[in-house]
């Protein structure tokens, strides 16, 4: 029981990395997401290319690979060595998160009909009021199943920082079993089940409270 | 003086050639009924009227205001508050989907007001005298029970008289319509000619694209058929319906009429 206690201690405080690396993430990949989002729907072609490239780029390679080149290369070719590990596993995030998120923002933004910006435009609203009080509740709307996704694949993402030796739950887990204890590392799981579990429940009532239109 | 005046407009798409130099004048309390088969250039007419389209060449005069026209340096020249001068009512409605009914009309003046310097001081009057005229409109569109209701709850019906309530809040000039009964069922198309018919009776400006012949014979004061980006004839719904010139006008009726059959 006492082994219990202690490596239940030990492992929550290694999630409260994760949980530190999850909201983190989130605060900064949804602007940035956002911004991206609309760079990518940009008339200004080079643009437009530059960012497409960009999101190819963090997709179409590992996050694991993404941690290792924020930690090492600013050492390596700038000699400014990264000390602090958790930040560079917050850029790597970011970085990879907003660029998913962009996708899911762009897909949500060019579903809206035409025709809601165009009554904006003709009742002499400007293109920013438009965006903000037409189209972006409607996107808010649209993309909360496919947000919910993602930000469920970030919880469990989290726990890729330990490649980069941030001490997040699963690291924890893995001091007991280099000594032969084993069970804490399948004890991490439920962790992220009930989080998980509670995102999913929160998720749901936003879903709830945005069903009170359709469109 | 006239209340609109449009001079030579034309509008390109790529190679193609929508509109291809159209002139009309409209006296104040005038409805115009714009007739004509699809791909003739009617909507691009309204869109450009709205500037949801940006002309080519030509103008558009407003109460004697040049609101549109080609600079010198051959750029074109758009008001940026258009809404003022021009109201549109879409055939799919457009309304905002995640809004009341009420909130629906006085968003957009709302909106306006806040760019407004004197905004902050009088904040609470300016709400206020919004929201009442949007009572009274509602009221005349017969939907004062609806103000608090979303569009989704709405019929067809409802929803477009929202919609030409949601475009008088601006107090447009002149007030456009863009097939306003295409997307109803047959049954509701009535309601909304009602309003329509009582915007008249109270001297509204109004151009109307539609496909309902028997209410542009009602209720317009002029018709023009735009057939392959010109007016191809226009006078009133008398010589234009009954007494056609051209061939391709009495191909349209003849068409239409069979169809009816």
């Amino acid at each position: 029981m006492d082994q219990f206690l202690g490596v239940t201690g030990n492992l929550l405080l290694g999630f409260a990395e994760n949980m530190k690396l999850f909201f983190a993430t989130l605060l900064f990949a949804i602007p940035l997401g956002l911004i991206i989002a609309i760079f990518l729907l940009s008339k200004f072609k080079p643009l437009k290319a530059l960012f497409e490239i960009i999101v190819w780029i963090v997709r179409g390679s590992p996050l694991m690979l993404q941690l290792f080149v924020v930690f090492y290369v600013p050492g390596i070719l700038f000699d400014m060595p990264m000390r602090n590990r958790f930040l560079a596993a917050l850029i790597a995030f970011v970085i990879n998160y907003a660029c998913y998120f962009a996708e899911i923002f762009r897909g949500g933004i060019i579903s809206i009909p035409q025709g809601q910006s165009e009554a904006g435009k003709v009742l002499g609203m400007t293109k920013s009021e438009i965006f903000f009080k037409v189209t972006l509740m409607q996107v808010v709307k649209r993309i909360v199943p496919p947000m919910g996704n993602e930000v469920i694949t970030l919880v469990k993402d989290t726990s890729l920082a330990r490649v980069i030796a941030v001490s997040e739950v699963i690291m924890s887990a893995t001091e007991y079993s280099a000594v032969g204890i084993i069970w804490p590392l399948f004890y991490t799981g439920a962790f992220f089940l009930l989080f998980n579990g509670l995102l999913t429940i929160l998720l749901g009532k936003l879903e709830n409270k945005l069903d009170y239109y359709k469109g | 003086m006239p209340v609109l005046e449009v001079k030579n407009l034309k509008k390109s798409f790529g190679q193609n050639k929508v509109l291809k130099g159209v002139n009309l004048t409209l006296e104040k309390g005038e409805v115009l009924a714009v007739i004509g088969s699809s791909g003739g250039g009617k909507t691009t007419l309204l869109r450009c009227l709205n500037f949801l389209e940006i002309a080519d060449e030509g103008e558009i005069i407003v109460d004697g205001e040049k609101v549109f026209y080609i600079g010198d340096d051959g750029k074109p020249h758009v008001p940026n508050n258009g809404g003022e001068y021009m109201g549109l009512v879409f055939q799919q409605f457009n309304l905002f989907p995640q809004y009341s009914v009420m909130d629906n009309l006085t968003l957009a003046p709302r909106l306006a007001a806040k760019r407004c310097p004197d905004y902050k001081e009088n904040k609470k009057s300016i709400i206020e005298q919004i929201e009442s005229q949007a009572r009274e409109i509602l009221a005349a569109t017969g939907l004062s029970e609806k103000h608090s209701a979303y569009p989704c709850q709405l019929s067809g019906g409802q929803q477009q008289r929202v919609a030409i309530a949601r475009a008088l809040m601006m107090s447009p000039k002149i007030l456009c319509f863009d097939e306003p009964t295409s997307a109803l069922d047959p049954e509701l198309t009535g309601e909304v000619l009602k309003v329509i018919r009582s915007l008249k009776d109270s001297n509204r400006t109004m151009v109307i694209v539609t496909h309902e012949m028997e209410f542009a014979r009602n209720v317009a004061d002029k018709v023009i058929f735009v057939a392959d980006g010109i007016i191809e004839e226009e006078g009133t719904p008398e010589e234009v319906l009954s007494n056609p010139k051209s061939e391709k006008i009495k191909h349209f009726l003849s068409v239409l009429k069979k169809d009816e059959i």
